[in-house]
């Protein structure tokens, strides 16, 4: 008697937990997205599916490699992801993209400028463009005045700045930068030359309060650091926060870098990521996206929608000859990307 | 003169009160910084309620917590039944191997978390099961059985088998004598076993992060994914609410245990 009890429960026990891992027919149109975290605004998507009928699920990653590695993990179901300008190259050169023909949508005609034909997909099959910026360095200009337009300032800081530096937890970032401050270049594959960076690095280190990428704005506009590496969009929400702080258009040239949406192979609802693709590509849409990041979209026809604050900061809007310093750094050789994870070691150990 | 050994040793009182506040501390100002008006993670600016509301409206830690909820539960009644189960199946049970069993029933305690979300995850895959919802459950299921096991088989344990014994005496087949006696001593147990599988499967993090796949978010997920902006208020906000959770079922866990002795 027992033993059928037993064996009834389990057969009960185990038939639920089929039941709940077989996947569950969809009744409405849907579409997955995977986003950075804090980079969609939830109205928008409200909007997305009250205009098309299309119900968005909306999952969150940290990082590119952390959605490089889920996808690679069998994490098939996703619609639509935003990688970064070298995880599409990444991505694509490994087939992990649809070709969804982005440069026939509608709406691509609103994109203009280098973002039309980047590196990573000259001719826009795979990807369209989201939200794009720049890496350089903010500063407190009620803490500190005066400073000069250059990574001078903050790869050899000045005295009083000794442990009030934020620096990216980003090797990539901090040694590009670094190799433009020192007129050397990227990708580089010299020993010499990445041991100059070294003792750069090392130099700095004692002006270092931390190495972090989190939560930048906040530790500037909290006055934990004078000065801090950071992306313009971060600098942007500091400003915000701390109308003091400005975001520095070092003369060296500072890194140009851009969020793109696509489509991962395993996608089940494509038409849908097409529409939703096609969707964001209208100005008012990709302003309503901007106005809630603090980027900017490859889309001018955008401008007249963007929120004041937006348009008055120059960390946001680059003033008038100030995009001829963005660089956008390409994946380095095998090489080249040795050395830095060495110089990166040393410094951080 | 109190008989606790350790008074005999100077400053044991002190290293217990430095334990405890390096322990807590982290807890307390965090709970502390998810009432601060402003958004910065150190300073405080003033108290206020609103990080609540924020995060009470937003659709996506909403959603985290259903699933988390969801998981949760479904993951506790599954793994509690089969604690049960294997519990009453063991006890008392005499045969070679009978060590073995139980340290297999033990393994997911001892077996570090990242191998047991490798391995899961590698399983999953190898069999064609497409992750999502359901196999955050089947994860759940079989980590959290230990959780559960562990205090029912102590209750079992600790049951005098006369029970048992004097209901078969008064001709009570096994499922009556089950039903009406054995299963409502170990009835404490079972909610002690129960709640601590349900706040490990809500706390878990690792695991879920392997086996999850779209749409299946929990809320340690969401709140690993949203520190990319820094620990704001919002996030102090959910882990406080998270927290309070975890302390409200552990104390009861923990008050069921001690009242059933």
């Amino acid at each position: 008697m027992s033993l059928n009890l037993l064996k009834g429960v389990a057969g009960a026990a185990l038939t639920a937990v089929a039941v709940l891992a077989a996947p569950l027919a969809a009744q409405a149109r849907e579409l997955v997205l995977y986003n950075w975290s804090d980079y969609t605004p939830p109205e928008l998507l409200k909007r997305f599916t009250a205009e098309t009928g299309i119900n968005i699920t909306l999952d969150l990653y940290d990082s590119n490699e952390s959605m490089l590695a889920k996808l690679k993990a069998g994490g098939s179901g996703y619609d639509v992801v935003v990688p970064s300008d070298y995880m599409v190259k990444i991505m694509a050169d490994e087939g992990m993209l649809v070709d969804i023909g982005v440069h026939d949508m509608p709406n691509f005609k609103n994109v203009e400028g280098p973002l039309k034909s980047p590196y990573f997909d000259p001719e826009r099959k795979y990807t369209a463009p989201y939200m794009y910026g720049t890496t350089s360095f903010s500063y407190d200009t009620g803490a500190i005045k005066g400073l000069e337009a250059s990574w001078k300032e903050f790869y050899e800081p000045r005295e009083e700045l000794r442990g009030k530096i934020a620096v990216l937890n980003d090797q990539v970032e901090v040694i590009n930068n670094a190799l433009r401050y020192l007129g050397l270049p990227l990708c580089n594959e010299s020993p010499a030359d990445m041991k100059k960076v070294q003792e750069l690095l090392l130099k700095q280190k004692p002006f270092v309060a931390l190495y972090n990428s989190d939560g930048t704005h906040e530790r500037l506009a909290a006055k934990e650091v004078v000065m801090h590496m950071q992306w313009n969009g971060a600098a942007h929400r500091a400003k915000m926060a701390l109308p003091s702080v400005e975001y520095v258009y070092a003369k060296e040239g500072i890194s140009l870098w851009a969020d793109n949406f696509a489509v991962p192979v395993g996608a089940k609802n494509i038409e849908e990521a097409k529409i939703f693709i096609n969707w964001m590509m209208d100005p008012k849409n990709i302003a309503e996206a901007s106005n809630f990041t603090g980027y900017m979209g490859a889309i001018p026809a955008a401008a007249p929608y963007l929120d004041d604050a937006m348009k008055a900061d120059p960390a946001v809007v680059p003033p008038e000859g100030m995009d001829k310093l963005f660089v956008m750094a390409k994946p380095c050789d095998v090489k080249a990307k040795e050395l830095m994870d060495k110089v990166w070691t040393n410094v951080r150990k | 003169m109190s008989d606790n050994p350790l008074r005999r040793f100077p400053g044991t009182g002190t290293a217990a009160l430095a334990f405890f506040v390096f322990l807590y501390a982290p807890v307390v100002v965090l709970i502390a910084l998810s009432f601060n008006s402003g958004r910065s993670s150190t300073l405080w600016e003033g108290f206020t309620f609103d990080w609540y509301g924020v995060v009470l409206d937003n659709p996506d830690i909403l959603r985290a917590a259903k699933n988390s909820l969801i998981v949760g539960t479904i993951s506790t009644v599954l793994s509690t039944m089969l604690a049960t189960l294997a519990a009453i199946g063991l006890d008392r049970a005499r045969f070679r191997g009978m060590n073995a069993v139980n340290s297999v029933i033990a393994l997911p305690l001892v077996v570090p978390e990242i191998v047991t979300a490798v391995a899961t995850l590698i399983f999953f895959l190898s069999i064609g099961l497409k992750l999502g919802l359901g196999t955050v459950i089947l994860a759940h299921v079989v980590f959290c059985i230990p959780f559960a096991y562990l205090p029912i088989k102590a209750r079992l344990e600790g049951m005098p088998i006369a029970y048992r014994e004097a209901a078969a005496d008064l001709y009570a087949n096994e499922w009556q004598t089950f039903r009406r006696v054995t299963l409502p001593l170990l009835w404490p147990g079972v909610i002690a076993g129960a709640m601590l599988a349900f706040i490990t499967s809500l706390d878990d993090f690792v695991i879920t992060y392997f086996v999850a796949g779209p749409g299946a978010s929990t809320l340690p997920i969401y709140i690993f994914a949203s520190l990319r902006m820094g620990v704001t208020p919002e996030v102090n906000a959910i882990s406080s609410l998270m927290l309070v959770v975890s302390i409200l079922f552990v104390s009861v866990s923990a008050w069921i245990g001690r009242r059933s002795k």
